[in-house]
């Protein structure tokens, strides 16, 4: 029997079509996974099966009969639950009124949070999820977190449960326990979609896959075990790529970029706690770690946005300081973590974005007035050499697709040539092309001689990009090794505090 | 002793008098803002009810008729409000002010359609009399103080112990999550400033219907304005809204008292809005409004 | 040749002059409904003001006298929007500006009328730009909201000015609290002797000219836009975000008191208590009409400056409110800032549609 079939679903964006006469279906009591590259409309598919995106053509039918899902409370209704890729918690309220809002026990007027404390913590006993019912959301960990959102679906009845790159922010520990979750469910007869661009996982847990690409469904309903990850990445890039590909440092140098004893408190909570680290010329150093062990905080520090409590840093063995001007000017490039809040002013054109940071530099401005037919040259240079995919440079930021929005601040950062980068999520939510360009700009820089830091929770990238690896925990660098000395999952229990770090 | 009975207990009683058209705006402003949507239009909602307010008295005689003008014409200037912020996604502080300055120009112009005068109203029926009674303090006031101390206690229990509550709060701290739960984020949003309009409303009734007997001319002067500042440093709380709302109150009532005394009248008369500025500077620091103050559902 | 036509109209459907067009086209029809209602013709009213704007020299004349302040108010506050500082001081900047040049106005410094003039008028736009560094100051530091600190300043620049009108600055022999009349080396000149219209109406659109090049063309003006569009990203390119909003308030608050200046140098010829029918808060439908661009300030100014000497000269004739003008103005805040809701009403309608595309064909 089929838990969900999707017919000829069609789904335009303006004048792109995000999802071409898609057809998906999912059986009863089976995980199903739903593979596709960034922006293939993996989640747009989703979106329209759990009612928050109308499509313009297409069925859909669940248990075989015919639904209208306009809402998600229609969605709901019919037994659908999802776990979104970013969390939809409140962090301000507990666990309890996460779950129980918009189904909540009442007694007369009034929430009956009693009753409710108990219904929650008896679901959460009775699935091993270890966490309180009457915690503030924003005092437990990503995968607790994911927990609630699960628990939320469960709590509403699901028997489809559809989760969106559950795997993104979990340490390869938090995997193997979400599977062992997840096939709890599955024996409960639960159906499961799996919506996810890593095929090890997929070849892991999914009884069948289907993948998606630009829109269109490649292949549907293959089983699992019949495929070679080989297979997939074809069908899901629709081109030979090699996701592996890397080359290490030939030539490390000197100490480029040094910090001892960083100590930074915000609001009295201590977050980066006496950390040290250092980076060589021609080195990329790779800091992994799950997000909220104090990155955010290190990478403000690291570009001079944000003032430690104390800490010495040292470029080029002489001590350095500054705000984040100073830093841009000494030679220290960002690439922000978040390219939309922190990287790009989305609502100004390229060429307006492509110097920002720099726009005091002579070439492009002197004596306070702009240099505007230098700064368009130079943004049509650049448009040129990093492929940015746009009209003119006057297109705004906004217009662009998540990868170009990358490629504008890789094209800015590297075209000052700076002495040291700080490169946070150099890739995340980019598409594999960008993604491949993006990685081998990186490497081309490390071996200008040039030192890189590498901020990243995709541990694969961390893995494949850096010649060492250091692991960040808690606000300490907990290990820290040659790239080649840990192994997934010795690196994952680092990362969770676990011991058996070694410092080389 | 006497001293207390002369100066202290009229301050006092004049303090609770003036702070409770700002309870009333600020509650609303904090269901406005817990819904996840901007009060700055309090200020409009107030003088729409403060006119509405009179002409249903005007045309009725009747109090109680005024009072419940007052109300839907709050709630008019919310729907608005609502419309602009919720369905055509208006930058909320554009629409406050917008409806603001709409709430000016159209009071006065009305004024003058319907009384042939651009500065005040005719004096119409309004709140005659006094509580009395032994308690001192309180037998100053009118039967609103009990409507006040009724809308506080059940807005306080509303927003934090009902279904509703939850739903609303869940809807202004995260628009997305709560759509994701099936709540319906629309409607809860246009609960809440209607809410709001309404409150603000009864508040500006009993600018005109029960501190004075008319509408005049830009009356509320900069109340709505304070009512902003009341609710967020009462942090979106009914309750501590009251104290809030009473420290304002009592700025109001020594600047009534001093007039008396010889200073510049000009001087004392901007004592509430320089507490205003200093509260803004040194008492909202570190208040967080609700997250999702502005979001929407889907973006 | 079908494709460009379908993207010029595309284009000319979201742009800026669209909507702006569209709002004030809206705000008047609700306007005339408004009067309708109430009683009048608005046919007739409109048609009066066209005349009493236009009509003659006299009234030529009050139509550029009444776009002068609200040029500068609605630059003002346009300027602001820049750094997206919402600043509802505008009017309190204003009068602290004319408080400004009315002393160094009202002082006889025994020097030539091409120094004074200059120097007072200064002394409008630093005793602004001085008090919207109020705001600025506030905000950066202690993270207070503009809109609610912009008001409370200014009822307490009114009071203020008030209490200096009734005390140390009242006129001798007065009953209005007024100052003495300004030095003659210290008057605006006016273009038509018996009208009130001065030269600051070219200083107007002089300083539109100077912040439209200034906001595009320097460095400084293109880190305002930056915060006033991301403050996150602006901080991370080494921006200083407080500098860029305290300077944003300060010429925001300058260009405010330009406003109050020509009141005392030029209209008035003294500093006269609430000389202002709220030019301050009609600088904000001023610049939402020119969807914040200095130079739509211009146009936008005019627009409005012609409504209000019609509308004066319609009061005089008819009795209808001046006021409406004002509710009008309102409108134009209000759909400007909802675009979405006037495309919907352009679906609703389709004439609406056809209209702008048939225009540029």
């Amino acid at each position: 029997m089929e838990a969900v079939q999707m017919r000829s679903i069609t789904k335009w964006f303006g004048s792109l079509c995000a999802l071409d006469h898609v057809d998906f279906s999912v059986r009863e009591g089976e995980i199903h996974s739903l593979l596709g590259e960034n922006g293939a409309g993996k989640s747009t598919l989703m979106n329209v099966l759990y009612g928050m995106l109308p499509c313009d053509e297409g069925e859909v039918l669940i248990h075989g009969k015919p639904a209208q899902i306009r809402h998600p409370s229609q969605a709901i209704e019919l037994g659908i639950g999802m776990v979104h890729q970013h969390f939809m918690l409140t962090p301000v309220m507990t666990v309890t009124e996460n779950v129980i809002v918009g189904g909540e026990p009442v007694n007369g007027p009034f929430v009956d949070y009693r009753s409710a404390v108990r219904q929650v913590q008896e679901m959460i006993d009775r699935y091993h999820f270890g966490i309180d019912a009457n915690t503030k959301v924003q005092n437990l960990s990503v995968g607790e977190q994911q927990r609630v959102e699960i628990l939320k679906a469960l709590y509403r009845g699901a028997n489809i449960l559809i989760l969106d790159e559950p795997t993104a922010v979990l340490t390869p520990q938090e995997v193997q326990e979400l599977f062992a979750v997840l096939r709890d469910l599955k024996a409960a007869g639960k159906s499961i979609i799996i919506i996810t661009h890593k095929l090890k996982e997929t070849a892991a847990i999914a009884d069948r896959v289907s993948v998606l690409r630009s829109g269109k469904m490649i292949d549907s309903g293959l089983e699992a075990s019949r495929c070679s990850v080989n297979d997939l990445a074809l069908m899901m890039v629709g081109r030979k790529v090699d996701l592996t590909f890397t080359r290490r440092s030939q030539c490390v140098g000197q100490v480029a970029f040094e910090v001892q004893n960083l100590n930074l408190a915000v609001k009295g909570v201590p977050v980066l706690k006496n950390l040290s680290l250092k980076v060589r010329k021609g080195q990329i150093l790779g800091i992994a770690g799950i997000e909220g062990n104090g990155q955010t905080e290190l990478i403000e520090v690291l570009t001079g946005l944000r003032r430690p409590d104390s800490a010495v840093i040292l470029k080029d063995g002489k001590p350095f300081s500054g705000n984040a001007s100073d830093f841009l000017t000494a030679g220290v490039g960002h690439i922000p973590e978040d390219r939309l809040s922190r990287g790009l002013v989305t609502p100004m054109s390229i060429e307006d974005n492509v110097i920002l940071g720099y726009h005091r530099r002579p070439r492009f401005a002197g004596k306070g007035i702009r240099r505007s037919a230098d700064i368009r040259a130079f943004a049509d240079e650049k448009l040129a050499e990093f492929q940015i995919k746009a009209e003119t440079v006057q297109t705004p930021c906004s217009a662009l697709s998540g990868g170009n929005q990358q490629k504008v601040i890789v094209a800015r950062v590297f075209s000052e040539d700076p002495d040291i980068l700080i490169a946070a999520q150099p890739t995340r939510g980019v598409d594999v092309g960008a993604q491949e360009f993006i990685h081998n700009r990186l490497l081309d820089l490390r071996d200008e001689g040039k030192a890189i830091v590498l901020i990243s929770a995709d541990l694969d990238e961390v893995r494949r990009l850096s010649d060492r690896v250091a692991v960040i925990y808690d606000g300490r660098i907990v290990a820290e090794n040659d790239h080649d000395v840990w192994d997934e999952m010795e690196l994952g229990l680092l990362m969770t505090g676990g011991k058996g770090g070694v410092t080389a | 002793m006497s001293v207390l009975i002369t100066y202290l207990i009229p301050i006092l009683g004049s303090t609770v008098y003036t702070a409770t058209p700002l309870i009333f705006a600020s509650v609303g402003g904090a269901y406005s803002v817990r819904g996840g949507v901007m009060a700055l239009g309090l200020e409009s909602m107030m003088m729409c009810g403060a006119f509405c307010g009179v002409v249903g008295s005007y045309y009725t005689g009747s109090v109680a008729i005024g009072f419940l003008s007052g109300i839907l014409g709050g709630m008019l200037i919310a729907l608005l409000h609502a419309i602009l912020c919720v369905n055509f996604r208006v930058n909320q502080v554009i629409s406050g002010v917008g409806l603001n300055l709409l709430a000016t120009a159209m009071t006065t112009l009305l004024m003058q359609v319907i009384w042939g005068n651009k500065g005040t109203s005719e004096m119409v029926a309004s709140v005659e009399g006094t509580l009395g009674g032994p308690i001192p303090i309180l037998n100053a006031q009118s039967f609103n103080f009990f409507v006040m101390v009724a809308v506080v206690a059940l807005g306080w229990v509303l927003l934090f112990k009902t279904r509703y509550g939850l739903r609303l709060r869940m809807v202004g701290e995260n628009p997305k999550a709560a759509s994701a739960v099936g709540l319906k984020v629309h409607a809860l949003k246009y609960s809440g400033v209607l809410i709001c309009g309404a409150l603000a409303g009864y508040g500006g009734a009993f600018l005109s219907l029960d501190q004075l007997n008319m509408f005049v001319r830009g009356m509320t002067a900069g109340r709505g304005y304070i009512a902003v500042a009341i609710t967020i440093l009462g942090r979106y709380n009914p309750v501590n809204i009251v104290l809030s709302a009473l420290l304002f109150g009592f700025c109001d009532a020594v600047q009534i008292y001093l007039q008396g005394q010889g200073i510049p009248a000009q001087l004392i008369q901007m004592l509430p809005y320089a507490a205003t500025l200093i509260v803004l500077a040194v008492g909202v620091r570190r208040i967080q409004p609700p997250a999702g103050v502005g979001q929407h559902e889907s973006d | 040749m079908k494709k460009n036509l379908a993207i010029s109209r595309a284009a000319l459907k979201n742009s800026s002059l669209v909507i702006s067009a569209a709002a004030m086209v809206i705000s008047m029809l609700i306007s005339a409904l408004i009067m309708a209602i109430c009683g009048y013709n608005p046919f007739e009213a409109y048609s009066a003001i066209l005349t009493g704007a236009f009509g003659s020299l006299r009234g030529i004349a009050q139509t550029l006298a009444q776009a002068t302040p609200l040029i500068f108010t609605g630059l003002a506050f346009a300027f602001a929007k820049k750094a997206s500082l919402i600043n509802l001081g505008v009017e309190g900047q204003m009068y602290m500006g004319a408080l400004g040049a009315a002393l160094v106005g009202i002082t006889d410094l025994g020097l030539p009328a091409i120094v004074h003039v200059p120097l007072a008028v200064l002394a409008g736009f630093l005793f602004g730009a001085a008090y919207a560094a109020i705001i600025g100051g506030l905000k950066v530091k202690f993270g207070s909201n503009e809109v609610v600190a912009g008001v409370m300043l200014n009822s307490i620049a009114g009071y203020f000015i008030n209490y200096l009108l009734n005390g140390v600055l009242l006129a001798e022999g007065s009953s209005v609290a007024q100052t003495e009349r300004v030095c003659q080396t210290a008057r605006l000149p006016r273009i038509f002797s018996s009208y009130q219209v001065t030269i600051a109406v070219f200083l107007a659109v002089v300083v539109c000219i100077a912040v439209r090049w200034f906001i595009s063309h320097t460095v400084l003006g293109y880190e305002i836009r930056s915060v006033g569009m991301n403050k996150k990203a602006a901080e991370t390119a080494g921006i200083h975000i407080s500098k860029a909003l305290i300077v944003a308030m300060c010429v925001s608050g300058g260009i405010a008191g330009l406003a109050g200046a020509n009141q005392v140098l030029g209209v008035d010829r003294r500093l006269i208590s609430d000389f202002s029918p709220g030019y301050g808060f009609n600088g904000i439908s001023v610049s939402a009409l020119a969807a914040d661009n200095p130079l739509g300030v211009i146009l936008a100014g005019l627009i409005f400056g012609i409504l209000r000497a019609g509308a004066l000269e319609l009061n005089r004739s008819t009795g209808i409110p001046v006021e409406f003008v004002d509710v009008i103005q309102a409108m134009v805040v209000i759909f400007v800032s909802a675009p979405l809701m006037i495309r919907h009403m352009g679906k609703l309608t389709r004439i609406f549609r056809k209209k702008p595309a048939g225009k540029e064909v």
